[in-house]
């Protein structure tokens, strides 16, 4: 074989470079603004009719253009991404963390445990909730770790390298076991048992004696997650002068400046929340979450720090609303006069406090709903579990006993043969009534509300089906109206 | 790594970005659009939607190397610099987004519904938008602002009930 071995042709650099395309050169920035800019001014100082107008919102010609910015939407040089890592164990003590193959990964900058955080606990009433578990791990949406990395995807990897040893302990799930007093204590030696409210109004015995019937009834709702389309984001960065700017979905800013000095052990002057647009709140992003970890892989790392919750972390690690276990007891006279009341109210508080005393306040409070009750007793126990934190949600605590209280005026009317309007136009609130808490009530218009709701929906006093038949007639007649 | 070249909203872009990327990261982080946004990543939500070649598809479930040579049109694509889009138009209009998070996906399903159909019936938008959760303002107003700019489309003459 004579033939020469061929050698690869030699290419300058500089033709290499020359030869590369040049939109690949281009910097990675937008292109320009390709929509009008228009400056909207508000009118300042001026009443405008509300009631009946159509109203629009000032936000919403950039939320149509897709340029509102939301946290995920920002970043910043040299910006790290954080993961953390969740227990998914409910209950459980932790023997060991160890990092140290999780940090010996190409690209993972820092990671922090529960023995990093200066003060590892905060809560908008009682402080129990860790900001990172350490010792124990209380429900399975837990942070155990957190991570900061150049990319997501490396911060997820590093996440599964994170070995933790854990003793696992039974978990207390049901709130009726845990209001037991035999059952061990979520987190003992407290008890489980952690808020309670009574209301006592007349003397029920009296009032049950001088009723015709005593019905009961037992009421459950179920966990909610308010699932906002924007999960709970939050860019932390910590400056050399020791100050930490905090951007956060975080609705409370000053309850939440409060938390993180707390949690971080620095005055409050030294931290900046910044409250960006928030895509979606209804009371799940009311505390802060994340916000001190971040704070403290910023300072570690010293570069801004980004996390945005998976979806999958939306539902196990933040607040839901609470279940409640809602008995009531009623006493009527056979023509539909309310004459006593007995509830009693058991909420799922789930791991921590969170906002359980506000939703526990109300609920209790609203749980007779708004009729002229003169003998009433009304308990209401918030207990924990090794489930998801519940805390504030829409309504705090109003929805589940309306829930409770309207089907339980349902199952009276039916019993006693009435009409379930008329059974509520006899006990309702009117001018001057007292609610079940001594306050004399102004501008009480349910009366006329029911009535004229009767009217509008062509109510005729059958029952719910004919109702409901009603109801989606009015529907289709609206949807029509919308098609025109 | 792999380079993928798109036509996003008109003009031909280029980068070079891992395997595993989603449409939806490339727009966003390499691109810099960020009008589409990452709800639940899983295809549930529709705050992701884009529209590739004529069809509204969720972007997170869409690998950007399978976009490559696509026509790709965002949110960003829409208005020009004379005039915003109808739907946009109309969706600022009746106020049909609150916190505006779901409103690039749904704009861009409703894009695509009435490049397919310029006279939907309300039947036909609900099913466009079948993809596309809102958990603020609900879906009423997003209908009527769609039905206002579809007749803005037709030509036809609107009204609006103040």
């Amino acid at each position: 074989m004579d033939k020469k071995p061929t050698v690869a042709e030699k290419v300058s650099p500089l033709k290499t470079v020359q030869e590369t395309p040049s939109v690949l050169r281009e910097p990675v920035i937008a292109p320009l603004v390709t929509y009008p800019i228009e400056v909207v001014v508000p009118e300042v100082r001026q009443q405008t009719p509300a009631v009946g107008q159509r109203a629009t919102r000032l936000d919403g010609h950039l939320h149509g253009l897709g340029q509102t910015r939301y946290i995920d939407d920002l970043s910043f040089p040299g910006m790290l991404y954080a993961k953390i890592k969740r227990a998914g164990v409910a209950s459980a003590r932790i023997k060991s963390i160890d990092t140290k193959e999780a940090e010996a990964m190409q690209g993972v900058m820092a990671v922090v445990t529960g023995k990093d955080v200066p003060c590892n606990s905060f809560g908008p009433s009682l402080k129990d909730q860790p900001v990172l578990a350490y010792e124990r791990v209380f429900h399975a949406g837990d942070g155990v770790a957190a991570v900061a990395a150049v990319t997501e995807q490396i911060a997820a990897e590093a996440l599964e390298k994170i070995k933790v040893d854990y003793e696992v302990l039974t978990p207390v799930l049901d709130p009726l076991e845990s209001l037991k007093l035999e059952t061990p204590g979520v987190h003992a030696p407290s008890a489980n048992i952690y808020q309670s409210k009574i209301i006592k109004k007349g003397d029920i015995e009296k009032g049950f004696a001088a009723s015709d019937h005593i019905i009961e009834g037992h009421f459950r709702t179920q966990m909610v997650e308010h699932v906002p389309l924007e999960p709970h984001a939050t860019i932390a960065m910590w400056d050399p002068n020791g100050r930490v700017t905090i951007y956060s979905t975080l609705g409370r800013i000053t309850l939440g400046r409060a938390d993180v000095a707390r949690t971080l052990g620095i005055p409050v002057s030294r931290i900046r929340i910044v409250a960006t647009i928030v895509g979606g709140n209804f009371g799940g992003k009311n505390e802060i979450t994340t916000e001190p970890v971040l704070a403290l892989l910023s300072k570690k790392t010293g570069r801004p720090v980004k996390s945005v919750f998976t979806r999958p972390d939306e539902f196990i690690a933040s607040t839901t609303r609470h279940p409640l276990i809602m008995d009531y007891k009623t006493g009527v006279t056979k023509d539909g006069k309310i004459q006593a009341r007995k509830i009693r109210l058991v909420l799922d508080g789930g791991a921590y406090c969170s906002w359980s005393e506000t939703t526990l306040g109300k609920a209790c409070i609203l749980s007779a709903g708004p009729y002229n009750i003169d003998n009433l007793y009304a308990e209401a126990y918030v207990v924990y579990t090794n489930k998801t934190m519940t805390g504030a949600m829409r309504g705090f605590g109003a929805p589940q006993v309306c829930f409770a209280y309207e089907s339980h005026m349902d199952d009276i009317a039916a019993l006693l043969n009435m009409d379930p309007l008329d059974i509520r136009l006899i006990n309702v609130f009117s001018e001057g009534s007292l609610s079940p808490t001594g306050q004399t009530l102004q501008s009480v218009a349910i009366k006329e509300s029911l009535l004229q709701a009767a009217k509008r929906f062509g109510w005729n006093g059958k029952g719910s089906a004919d109702a409901g038949a009603n109801l989606l007639a009015e529907e289709n007649a609206n949807t029509n109206m919308v098609r025109a | 790594m792999v380079t993928v070249t798109i036509n996003v909203n008109g003009e031909k872009r280029t980068a070079s970005v891992p395997p595993e990327t989603t449409l939806l990261r490339l727009l966003r982080d390499d691109f810099n659009l960020t009008g589409s946004k990452l709800g639940c990543d899983v295809g549930d939500c529709g705050a992701c939607t884009v529209i590739v070649d004529g069809k509204a598809v969720n972007s997170c479930l869409m690998l950007a190397a399978q976009a490559d040579g696509r026509d790709v049109l965002t949110i960003e694509g829409l208005a020009t610099m004379d005039r915003l889009h109808p739907i946009q138009k109309a969706f600022e209009k009746y106020a049909s987004l609150q916190c505006g998070f779901c409103g690039p996906g749904v704009i861009m399903s409703a894009k695509a519904l009435l490049d397919e159909n310029p006279d939907p019936t309300v039947q036909e938008i609900r099913d466009a938008l079948g993809g596309n959760l809102c958990r603020c303002t609900g879906y009423v107003k997003m209908i009527e602002a769609i039905q206002d700019a579809a007749r803005i489309l037709r030509d036809e003459p609107v009204e609006i009930n103040r």
